[in-house]
């Protein structure tokens, strides 16, 4: 029945079959033989042996590590810390992983993500390999071309050229950003040593305000919040006022293992009131989250003042015998205006609500009020904070177990005060701004500062940019950032790995706590400790008085400095093997406070102002309100350029090398916006544009946008990622502190 | 021989992500990019996620720390062709570079996402971990690589090991291993040692005095994605 | 009836350039492979949570259309139904051409091809937990046997007649252990279903059947051959009731999955962003193939039933293609709400150049093989009297790949 392709007789000339005819014999036999040859393949290759115990294979090239003691610099909190350094079989050195140091119970030797990150801070790609000075008629800023825009120069040229800059002392301003304590020691003496008031501390463009509020009532710039005792008291309540205690709050690595003891580890679980526009972390972690109207924090502490004094819950054996001031306060608190219905309708909160937190606050001892920057980076910033911090004392929770501590501090070395040419230093934002404004500066320096990003108005052809552009600026940090696009000299220090130094507990524990700082590995392409750069600018600059007392020479003074410093503590060589060194246990209730009246005092002056918050403004051009925030991988002492931080920036959000412009699903709706949208950010002060997030998770009327993005100058991983919220935020100042008020600013959005 | 297991306090988490981060410094997981994160081509052998219920303002966001289940009955075992992934007998769910032969069958049955594959290699010019040296003279034997340097290459799939290296090494060395309710831990993973709330537990499952098996027994616990029948071996103890 | 096969010619003009395309669309297939195994597979679309991408899909379509296209040639070799035969050899030409493209496909896959070995040569060693692993050696005995088959059949041997029940069998454990690679992992719900086994071989034995009527009417009709009108016209009725056969166990697993509350995966696959591949699915595979062969006029013509067939084909492509790219985009559910961090996000799909030019490499590979197969094989009936064999085969009609971007 199958038929044969054969030749056809009768078929004329096209082709035909190819003849392909073989014989069933055959066809047997072809494969017969390929099934054979199949067969010995197979049977000579090895049987595979699966079961062969591949985890033995796990053989180690490490043919040395050392775990070396320092402490981490990536936010203020500055954590003690192992760097384990490996040296191969091969030869190879590397730093391979930073983790907690037990030594350390300040935050019981742990540390938080950003830790890690510290490995590319290390070996960041765009480091500066060298001194460079800015070539003759480049441009400053945001056109900054770091490969052609400088020249190499080294160490000793780049030093005489600053010497040269330094003809009077009241021409010179001195950037502070975030730097070791040791070295933050050494810059304020350069300062009073070289007669310069103007040393900006970048940390009063936020805590100014916080800080001068607190100052107001217990004299203090040292109070902390404890929440877990040494002896295992632990706070019950707490009032977060836009404070991301599980997020970015200092002191962080703390505040997360504390968190994890409060939770679940000791007996009664703390409850925490998370007051944020936003369902931040902390607030989705808290046990409630009460969405508030940005600003009126100050106003929302008076009412829960208004309810607790209304109702005799406060503590009256602390107001009686360690307060002044508290009559006119209660008078005040427990007026109509403070009363929980009328703060309700500025802040948002049900006066219920207002009643029952404020209840419950008074009840659970102890309770502490937390006021984060945000509460207080408003024009009337102090007063708020001072509000906020009253609350504290009115139940209590001043210098007790769990409630508000003072921090000690280690016993350093002194520092001889003789022939300094000035006795203190130190300026306030608004000072500094005016300063610029007035052209009375005509040289600045700046130690691990990145100003330009940081600063209200920072956008380009803002003011700040125009300032910058005509400044004399030396910029001292270890990679690229966007001040360095701003500098005529780069001095490449080291980073916080490879320095040498000491570093004291901020305020949490109430005990004092020392940490060392050593390199882990030699400073890399020669980049110099910040404290031997101030020697060398030191012996080129007429002091009034030596920059530091002990004799040392430009290398080894970084080391000497920090082992004379911490001599009073303990051995040198045991300080470097152990990392930590621990002060004596805090002593409670000693009520030391800085007042002229040595008391806690209560403040009612102005207090009624904190009504004055303006509400978004239905109706006007600009009819929300923005609100920035820090994610905890935020890198504070850097420039984001970490890939590791970068791709998991958001976490609430599951995204990465960006920020969002992040907005209530609502208040979305009436813009005709959705997720995912392209958005222009609009303020009187300038435009961004930046991505759409909608979610439910946001007070309406109200937008957030993360910091820590909209790099221009800081290297591959963060240039472009983003945009920077200050870029549109107006300056406004708190008048007491001269702070100027991130939170204020109204903007518009539409699609772009 | 112990079966060992991690318990997730989600009470106690705040997504800080150090886990994961610590996870990338201990295996030396490469980082991605922005445009590789579009794409879903970067690796991850940890992840935080952040699972939204609710409307405003009774919004809900449980966020979960998530390494490799090690399911007890492993879907991405059942599924791989040539035993590339496997179940060691102390239940760490494995990965053989060496015969993974990269059809990616085991990520389409991995119910959580928990598999990445090398979508490059990755000594990649501009998004190499800089902190790593070139060449370190290694060979390519190893299916992991020698510690502290897994050796990976494209085309294979990876994913969270338990850190059993850490764990062999500390059996070999008589150390113990696992957390302890005292704080006193012994030898952990790596991503548990740098928890900071203290959130992560390691240890044996099948030893009632290890600190995982307490927990499970004092508190509530739930599994992820159940229905799936994986019986999970990180557990998750809910708020 | 006598019927006498013989070779195209081969010589004209269209036959070179047809050939000389074919030819360059293989090498450029080609370099693209050898460029995406040299940077990794970041230069496809493919990513990890749209894991398999075009290469995996037609992978899936090919298996189909080899299983189909041999179930066609067991009409006239086991069932003997002598008015079929003049598609016989082509059919299982087809079958051997197709599996083997659909081995390039899965092969070049994956992640260490130069491993592959190990999935053929380990047999039983491998994991046979693993469907993957099982069709292992569906796959390598399948092309064993087709070899076997198409020499017995070209060789006019006896063994045919054994062979092809063999054969015919085989190709169903084939497709259905395909069917099974998707339809048992219960992880992706779009996938998961008991019926995809048989699902799959009916689309098997529809997009086949359709396939293979469309190649050998184009040959013929380019070559001039003889053209049984009738033939076309008959098989066109097998072909309705092979795609309602196929229509019927779609919908029923949609039902069966939609009836219950949890029925997201079905909403996610008929609503969702790739909804348009499943709608087009439906459109071309069944609603408009079942138009043409149930119009009491149109049906009678071979131009329409070939026109029907061509559709179909597609539309079993896009059935392939509603599988993968819905069934592997759709978020895991690791937790009830809505889900953000590492791939809660829903998974896209590029279109990236080297993926596309190997796969469409890869269909210029068989289309090669088939018009040198019709030149140096005797695949076709002879042609008519006095005719002389010339012009071209058209190409094999190759669905764009498809895919989205979302
Ligand atoms: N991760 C990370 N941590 C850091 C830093 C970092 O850069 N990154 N920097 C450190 C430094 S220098 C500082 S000063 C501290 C600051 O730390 P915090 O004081 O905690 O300041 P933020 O994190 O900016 O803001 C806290 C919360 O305030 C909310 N918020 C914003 N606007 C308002 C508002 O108008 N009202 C209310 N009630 N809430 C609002 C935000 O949504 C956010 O959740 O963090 C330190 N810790
Ligand atoms: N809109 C808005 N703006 C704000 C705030 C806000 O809440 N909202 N917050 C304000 C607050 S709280 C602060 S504290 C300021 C922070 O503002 P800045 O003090 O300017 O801090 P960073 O931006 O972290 O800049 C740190 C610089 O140090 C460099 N660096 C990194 N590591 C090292 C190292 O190891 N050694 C040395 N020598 N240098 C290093 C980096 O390259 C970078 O240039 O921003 C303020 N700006
Ligand atoms: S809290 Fe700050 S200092 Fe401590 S580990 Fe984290 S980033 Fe480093
Ligand atoms: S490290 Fe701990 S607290 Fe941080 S995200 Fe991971 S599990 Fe949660
Ligand atoms: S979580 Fe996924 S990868 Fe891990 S064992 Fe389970 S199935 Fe396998
Ligand atoms: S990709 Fe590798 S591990 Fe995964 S199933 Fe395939 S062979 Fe197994
Ligand atoms: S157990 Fe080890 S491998 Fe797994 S997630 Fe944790 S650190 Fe990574
Ligand atoms: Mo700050």
């Amino acid at each position: 029945m199958s038929q044969a392709a054969t030749d056809k007789p009768g078929s004329p000339e096209p082709k035909r079959s190819n003849g392909f005819r073989i014989s069933r014999r055959a066809f047997l036999g072809v494969s017969g033989a390929a099934a054979a040859v199949v067969l010995a393949v197979v049977l000579a290759l090895k049987r595979p042996k699966l079961a062969e115990p591949v985890e033995t294979q796990t053989d180690s090239v490490v043919a040395k590590q050392d775990l070396i003691p320092t402490s981490c610099l990536n936010c203020p909190t500055r954590c003690a810390i192992l760097v384990r350094k490996v040296e191969t079989t091969a030869g190879k050195t590397k730093v391979v992983k930073i983790s907690g140091n037990s030594a350390s119970t300040y935050s019981e030797g742990k540390c938080c993500s950003r830790s890690h990150v510290g490995l590319q801070v290390l070996y960041n790609p765009d480091r500066f390999p060298h001194p460079l000075v800015r070539k003759a008629g480049t441009e400053k800023g945001r056109a900054v071309d770091y490969d052609n825009d400088f020249e190499e120069e080294d160490w000793g040229g780049a030093l005489d050229r600053i010497a040269e800059r330094l003809t009077s002392p009241d021409k010179l301003l001195i950037l502070q950003g975030l730097n070791t304590t040791s070295n933050e020691d050494l810059i304020r003496r350069f300062a009073l040593a070289y007669g310069t008031q103007n040393l900006f501390d970048e940390e009063g463009l936020e805590t100014a305000a916080d800080r001068k509020g607190k100052m107001l009532a217990d004299g203090r710039s040292d109070s902390g919040y404890e929440m877990v005792s040494e002896d295992g008291t632990s706070t019950k309540y707490i009032l977060a006022f836009s404070s991301g205690i599980v997020e970015s709050e200092r002191p962080l690595a703390r505040n997360l293992r504390l968190w994890g003891k409060l939770r679940r580890e000791l007996p009664n679980k703390t409850k925490v009131v998370s007051f944020d526009p936003r369902y931040s972390v902390t607030a989705s972690r808290a046990d409630e989250w009460l969405p508030i109207n940005p600003g009126s924090e100050g106003a929302l502490a008076m009412a829960i003042a208004h309810v607790i004094l209304s109702e005799g819950l406060h503590d009256a054996d602390f107001t009686n015998d360690h307060t002044e001031g508290f009559n006119g306060y209660s008078t005040l608190a427990r007026t109509q205006r403070f009363s929980p219905e009328s703060v309700s309708e500025i802040s948002g909160v049900p006066a219920d609500t207002i009643r029952r937190v404020a209840r419950e606050f008074a009840q659970s001892k102890p309770a502490v009020a937390w006021s984060g920057e945000a509460a207080t980076s408003w024009p009337y910033g102090t007063l708020a904070s001072h509000a906020i911090y009253c609350l504290n004392a009115l139940v209590g929770s001043i210098d007790v177990p769990g409630g508000i501590v003072y921090q000690q501090q280690p016993p350093y070395a002194a520092m001889p005060t003789e022939g300094l040419a000035i006795t203190d230093t130190g300026i306030t934002f608004r000072e500094m701004a005016d300063l610029l404004r007035e052209g009375a500066i005509d040289t600045a320096i700046g130690f691990n500062s990145n100003l330009i990003m940081s600063v209200p108005e920072s956008k380009e052809d803002g003011k700040w940019d125009k300032v910058l552009k005509n400044l004399f600026y030396v910029h001292i940090g270890p990679a690229r950032s966007e001040m360095a696009a701003y500098a005529d000299i780069i001095l490449p220090a080291c980073t916080y790995l490879e320095d040498w130094g000491y570093e004291s507990a901020i305020p949490g524990s109430g005990y004092a706590e020392a940490r060392i700082k050593q390199p882990v590995i030699e400073p890399r392409d020669g980049s110099r400790p910040t404290a031997r750069i101030l020697f060398d600018l030191a012996t080129r600059t007429p002091l009034s008085a030596p920059l530091s007392p002990i004799e040392s020479n430009s290398e080894a003074f970084a080391e000497d400095f920090a082992k004379y410093r911490t001599a009073p503590l303990m051995g040198w060589d045991d300080f470097k093997d152990s990392g930590v060194w621990k002060g004596s246990s805090y002593s409670y209730r000693n009520f030391a406070f800085g007042t002229d009246s040595g008391k806690f005092e209560f403040h009612s002056d102005h207090l009624e102002r904190l009504l004055n918050v303006g509400l978004p403004g239905e109706g006007t051009d600009y009819p929300l309100k923005l609100a920035i925030y820090r994610p905890v991988l935020e890198i504070r002492s850097g420039s984001q350029n970490f890939p590791w931080a970068q791709e998991m920036y958001l976490v609430m959000h599951g995204r990465g090398w960006r920020n969002l412009v992040e907005i209530n699903r609502e208040t979305a709706h009436e813009h005709g916006i959705g997720e995912g949208d392209e958005l222009v950010i609009e303020s009187t002060y300038g435009e961004i544009e930046g991505e759409a997030r909608v979610l439910e998770g946001m007070r309406p009327g109200v937008v957030t946008i993360a910091t820590g993005q909209g790099h221009f100058a800081s290297g591959r991983f963060a240039d472009g990622m983003g945009m920077n919220p200050n870029d549109v935020i107006g300056t406004e100042y708190d008048e007491e502190s001269g702070q100027p008020s991130f939170f204020a600013t109204r903007v518009s959005i539409r699609k772009a | 021989m112990a079966n060992w297991g991690m318990v997730i306090d989600l009470d106690k988490c705040v997504g800080c992500q150090a886990c994961s981060l610590a996870c990338k410094a201990e295996n030396n997981v490469p980082h991605g990019s922005p445009h590789e994160q579009k794409r879903h081509h970067d690796i991850y052998w940890h992840k935080v996620i952040a699972a939204t219920e609710g409307e405003y303002p009774s919004v809900n966001t449980q966020i979960i720390p998530m390494p490799c289940m090690h399911c007890d009955h492993p879907p991405c075992v059942n599924v791989c062709p040539s035993k590339a992934t496997y179940k060691r007998s102390d239940g760490i769910v494995m990965q053989n570079f060496r015969r993974c032969i990269g059809c990616r069958y085991c990520i389409v049955a991995c119910p959580y996402g928990a598999r990445n594959f090398n979508f490059k290699d990755q000594v990649d010019e501009e998004y190499q971990r800089p902190d790593l040296p070139e060449d370190l003279g290694l060979s390519n034997e190893g299916h992991i690589g020698p510690w502290p340097y897994p050796h990976r290459t494209r085309g294979v799939v990876e994913k969270c090991t338990y850190c059993f290296h850490r764990v062999d090494q500390a059996l070999e060395n008589g150390e113990e291993v696992g957390s302890k309710l005292d704080g006193h831990h012994g030898v952990l993973p790596a991503c548990v040692e740098a928890c900071p709330t203290e959130a992560r537990y390691f240890g044996d499952l099948d030893e009632p005095e290890s600190a995982v098996s307490k927990l499970l027994a004092s508190r509530t616990y739930i599994k992820l994605r159940e229905e799936m029948a994986t019986s999970p071996k990180t557990t998750y103890l809910p708020r | 009836m006598q019927l006498s096969f013989a070779p195209v010619e081969g010589n004209s003009k269209n036959y070179k350039i047809l050939v000389a395309v074919l030819a360059a669309l293989v090498i450029a297939g080609v370099t693209a492979y050898m460029i995406a195994y040299l940077y990794g597979f970041r230069l496809w679309g493919v990513n990890n949570s749209v894991t398999w991408g075009q290469l995996i899909t037609v992978d899936f379509f090919f298996i189909g259309l080899s299983a189909g296209s041999l179930v066609v040639s067991s009409l006239v070799y086991v069932l003997g139904q002598e008015r079929y035969k003049p598609i016989g050899r082509v059919a299982v030409f087809m079958g051997l051409l197709l599996m083997f493209g659909a081995m390039l496909t899965v092969l070049t896959d994956l992640g260490r091809v130069e491993k592959c070995w190990r999935l053929f040569m380990y047999f039983y060693l491998s994991n046979m937990k693993s469907m993957f692993g099982i069709n292992g050696i569906f796959y390598a005995g399948y092309l064993l046997l087709l070899g076997t088959y198409l020499v017995a059949a070209l060789s006019g041997s006896k063994l045919t007649k054994y062979i092809a029940p063999v054969a015919v069998l085989w190709a169903m454990l084939v497709h259905m252990g395909t069917g099974a690679i998707v339809g048992f992992i219960e992880t992706r719900h779009v996938m998961y279903s008991p019926l995809k086994p048989i699902e799959f071989i009916s689309a098997a034995f529809a997009s086949g059947l359709a396939l293979v009527m469309l190649l050998s009417w184009l040959t013929l009709k380019f070559s001039k051959r003889p053209l049984d009108k009738e033939m076309f016209v008959s098989l066109g009725k097998m072909l309705a009731v092979l795609i309602i056969v196929l229509m019927v166990l779609v919908a029923v697993d949609k039902l069966t999955h939609f009836y219950p509350p949890k029925r997201e995966a079905v909403m996610f696959l008929i609503a969702g962003p790739w909804a348009w591949i499943f709608w087009l699915q439906v459109a071309l595979g069944y609603f408009i193939p079942l138009g043409i062969l149930f119009n009491p006029w149109l049906r009678k013509k071979v131009g329409w039933v070939i026109a029907a067939c061509a559709i179909c084909v597609v539309g079993i492509f896009f059935e392939r293609a509603a599988i993968i790219f819905p069934g592997l985009s759709q978020p895991l559910e690791y937790y009830p709400g809505e889900i953000a961090g590492i791939w809660g996000a829903r998974g896209g799909f590029l279109i990236m150049p080297a993926e596309t030019l190997q796969t469409l490499g890869i269909v210029a590979v068989l289309g090669l093989l088939f018009v040198l197969g019709l030149k140096f094989l005797d695949l076709l009936p002879a042609p008519s009297e006095g005719e002389h064999a010339e012009g071209a085969p058209a190409e094999p009609a190759a669905p764009a790949p498809e895919g989205g971007q979302t």
